[in-house]
């Protein structure tokens, strides 16, 4: 391993994600750099506008829905996408383009909030397992032993795993956040545990160590800001799978409870009526689902593109040397 | 499972050959494309039957399990002493169904026929029934019907404790010493009290005669009564024996030569389980089953479409409801009970939910059973009296609750939440609670809800037996805790008289006070839906809600 030179006056590690988000000790990217980069990838720049989209959505759904999500009209069942009602309405009269446009209030926030807080314990105590992993003692023990309960966790099929806990819990949103926690945790305490142990070796750490810097310095300053970015590219990728298994969980109906709008119970509700011929209901929602995951699958990509310094170098010698087609090179993406 | 224990294969005379033609067929109703093979199959089922169920039976002891697959089954392998004359329905001329009227020109006021029993008689004073057995008759096993069956049947249901207990409490039978054999083909049921069930229950589903002489043979010292046996073989004296049960895949059932009113049309009958409603239609629509079970409403409409399916929607013994628990606050309040039935939006329901395959539930009794009037009913939907009704109540301001329903039945998530938004305009916020089907039935015999659905159907038609199993404060299933004592009073009356003209006055009463009174949040009553084959004929509508396979023909 070969530590680069450490920007200011903190050592910074190899993959040094302050390098692209800090905007402090390196020339930050900037806006152009990010249009750029837009530019080049078309692609992410979907993936951005769609989470965009849904966001407002979420946000403006009060403003913007003509009617509201859960009020049953039985005056207008079942019907087909028209001019009063864009996307149609379901079997009890709810229009579907309104309850679509609520519905990210609810998936989002449980994806978010279920994926940060995963991403934050397990950051946390992957960082501490990885960098105790190798010190003997105790505290390798007690590292071992997180990791065998994370291997225990994980055996378990993550949605009967979801449905468990959901059943423990109780129907809620709260218990669908912890639910959605709680499995992801060891995805982030893995992914953590295998960047701190290759830094925990490196030699910015051992100065820091021979400086007198406490452990938990280390970890919180030298160590968790250089082990970071695969983390925050699997942020993204989480958020969409964790909407999916929101969506899931209330298929079945362990999920959010009726009518709250929810794309996962409104394809479950609607899913009757596809086989009489009233689609609707149930594949407009499950389309703003897919494009949805779709938005966060492509932002993940994307973050884990710029986060890759190989990737960034690419793209500038690129963007230097002006081409017919401005393409990039699709290997890292 | 196919059973090849003991000398079941023998008894019901299926060979090797046969029994692979049989599932040979089932298997191509299922796997054959689309196009004309497969109407060709349709065509070559003939005498054969299948069809598509939610659910295989769990049981064939009815004893122990009253689940719709467990129904059929019993229906077409038991007989009992008894049976309703059939009529032809009133308004579906394709169908027919049972006369359970009150006939005042026929003995004991009934339109009965023998099945089992031949001849039957009640003492003066209503407190023995004597029944006179047909003699000459076979079961699956070839033991003669005698006196010691009906006997050892009545004495396994007081020597158990599934549904047994239940309806020897109905007729006031404590114990075996009230069930005498009188003679080899005689025997009588002597009760404390006059009983107009007491013909009545010898039609119920849940009372067919078993062979005793089999039962008593595959009994063991740890299991006297036979209950391994049944819940997987048969020792009936009905039309059909079991042939296969393949719990979750299908069951198929041989009409035996034998029977002593003939054998059935169809020979054979498979029941296929095919737990999706949407997979069932398809089946149908193709051709590939006579019957599918238990749509959805609008899967009705959809499949009565085609040209080869028939649909017969009648009046049943079904009723769906909301118990509002009387021992929550605020339902211990008239007024809020009856406020809460004014907001229930029924036209609404009736039109969107059921698509017309229901009709408003005006009653607390079905509106087919003897005595059931509809004069009490004052609830159609009128929001403005529903807060008027809770300002009496104090409740200006309204106030918020639960309802619970079943996740496995689609239609009361439906009706939620359309009841829902109706609540919201009088001030009631109601949270709906999905409860899964697994757990539902517990969730209601608990009666901790504020509000559960429930959707039942009392199999025996008197008004007495419908009034005791739901309102009387000591029913087990009065699960919204009704206590009125003169209902009680008047129930308990009521079942102690065989005099029609007192019964109707009695259950008159208790009809008003309970309408009055608003126990439950009165939602529909659902029709008994069969959708079948068009060449298929001869469907029959019993109060049990269950198909009986021999009456069923195929049109030339």
């Amino acid at each position: 391993m070969h530590p680069v030179k450490p920007a200011g006056r903190r050592p910074v590690g190899p993959h040094d994600s302050r390098a692209w988000f800090s905007t402090r000790r390196q020339p930050a990217p900037g806006l152009r750099y990010f249009i750029d980069v837009l530019r080049a990838r078309p692609a992410f720049a979907l993936g951005y506008a769609i989470i965009t989209g849904v966001t407002l959505a979420a946000i403006l759904a009060p403003m913007i829905a003509p009617y509201p999500p859960t009020t049953a009209n039985s005056a207008d069942y079942l019907q087909p996408p028209n001019w009063n009602h864009v996307l149609g309405t379901d079997a009890t009269g709810m229009d579907v383009f309104s309850r679509i446009l609520y519905a990210p209030r609810i998936d989002l926030t449980i994806a978010v909030v279920g994926t940060l807080v995963s991403a934050v314990v397990g950051t946390l105590i992957g960082a501490l397992v990885g960098y105790f992993q190798t010190a003997g003692g105790i505290r390798a023990l007690a590292s071992d032993s997180v990791m065998r309960a994370a291997d225990v966790l994980q055996a378990f099929p993550v949605f009967v795993f979801a449905i468990a806990l959901v059943a423990i819990f109780g129907q809620s949103i709260v218990s669908i956040i912890f639910a959605i926690a709680f499995v992801n945790t060891p995805i982030y305490l893995r992914l953590m545990r295998q960047q701190v142990m290759s830094i925990r070796g490196m030699r910015f750490v051992d100065a820091a160590v021979v400086a007198g810097v406490s452990d938990f310095r280390i970890i919180r300053a030298h160590i968790i800001p250089n082990a970071i970015a695969p983390v925050l590219a699997q942020l993204s990728i989480n958020v969409g799978w964790s909407i999916l298994l929101t969506a899931a969980l209330s298929f079945v109906g362990a999920g959010v409870r009726a009518p709250t709008p929810e794309w996962g119970s409104m394809i479950a509700t609607g899913f009757q009526n596809v086989m009489t011929g009233q689609w609707w209901p149930s594949v407009m929602p499950g389309i703003a689902l897919a494009v949805t995951v779709f938005g966060f699958a492509l932002v993940g990509t994307s973050i884990e593109f710029l986060a890759d310094p190989s990737s960034r170098r690419r793209l500038a010698e690129r963007a230097r040397t002006p081409k017919p087609n401005n393409a990039l090179d699709t290997a890292s993406a | 499972m196919v059973h090849k224990g003991g000398d079941f294969g023998a008894r019901h005379q299926i060979g090797r050959r046969e029994f692979m033609r049989v599932m040979t067929a089932a298997g191509a109703t299922t796997v054959l494309p689309a196009g004309s093979p497969r109407h060709a199959v349709a065509q070559s089922r003939g005498t054969t039957m299948v069809i598509a169920a939610p659910a295989t039976p769990q049981s064939l002891d009815h004893e122990y399990d009253v689940s719709l697959g467990t129904i059929d089954a019993v229906g077409a392998l038991y007989d009992n002493l008894l049976e309703y004359e059939k009529i032809p329905d009133p308004l579906v001329p394709a169908a027919r169904r049972e006369d359970t009227s009150v006939h005042t020109d026929k003995p004991y006021n009934l339109a009965l026929r023998g099945k089992l029993a031949e001849k039957w008689e009640i003492s003066s004073d209503g407190r023995m029934a004597r029944f006179h057995l047909r003699p000459g008759v076979k079961s699956n096993w070839g033991n003669e019907l005698t006196a010691e069956d009906v006997k050892w049947t009545w004495d396994r249901k007081l020597g158990l404790t599934g549904l047994g207990p239940f309806q020897t409490s109905v007729l006031n039978i404590k114990k075996p010493e009230q069930i005498k054999v009188e003679g080899k083909y005689i025997v009588s049921f002597a009760v404390p009290q006059p009983s107009p069930l007491l013909l009545k229950q010898m039609v119920n589903l849940s009372n067919p005669v078993y062979d005793q002489a089999k039962c008593k043979q595959m009994a063991t010292k740890d299991d006297p009564w036979a209950r391994k046996f049944l819940d997987n073989e048969t020792a009936g004296f009905g039309s059909y024996t079991v042939a296969q049960l393949v719990r979750g895949q299908q069951a198929v059932f041989k009409a035996r030569p034998d029977y002593y009113r003939g054998k059935p049309y169809m020979d054979t009958v498979i029941m296929k389980e095919v737990p999706t409603s949407a997979s069932r239609v398809s089946l149908l629509q193709r051709g590939d089953v006579d019957i599918a079970q238990f749509l959805q409403p609008l899967e009705y409409i959809t499949v009565s479409k085609s040209p080869s399916v028939a649909i017969d929607a009648v009046a049943a013994s079904f009723a769906i409801w909301i118990e509002l628990n009387a021992k929550i606050k605020p339902f211990d309040n008239v007024k809020v009970r009856q406020a809460m039935n004014y907001a229930i939006p029924r036209d609404e329901i009736l039109k969107t939910v059921f698509q017309g395959y229901a009709d408003k539930q005006t009653g607390c009794i079905p509106s087919i059973y003897p005595n059931f009037t509809n004069k009490y009913w004052t609830y159609d939907t009128n929001r403005d009296k529903a807060k008027a009704l809770l300002r009496e109540a104090g409740l200006e301001q309204g106030f918020k609750t639960s309802l619970s329903y079943n996740a496995g039945d689609p239609v009361q998530e439906l009706i939620s939440i359309l009841y829902q938004t109706s609540l919201r305009n009088i001030g009631v916020e109601i949270t709906l609670n999905k409860v899964p089907a697994a757990t539902f039935y517990d969730r209601v015999t608990k009666r901790s809800e504020p509000m559960i659905f429930y959707l039942d159907s009392p199999w025996v038609p008197d008004p007495g037996y419908s009034n005791q199993l739901y309102f009387h404060s000591a029913s087990y299933v009065n699960y919204s805790n009704y206590v009125n004592k003169e209902v009680d009073r008047l129930i308990e009356a009521g079942l102690r008289t065989t005099d029609p003209k007192e019964r109707q006055v009695t259950y008159d009463t208790v009809q008003r006070i309970v309408m009055g009174e608003a126990p439950w949040g009165f939602i529909v009553y659902p029709k008994y839906v069969l959708a079948r084959r068009s060449d298929l004929k001869g469907f029959t509508y019993y109060t049990s809600n269950n198909l009986r396979f021999q009456d069923f023909s195929r049109e030339a």
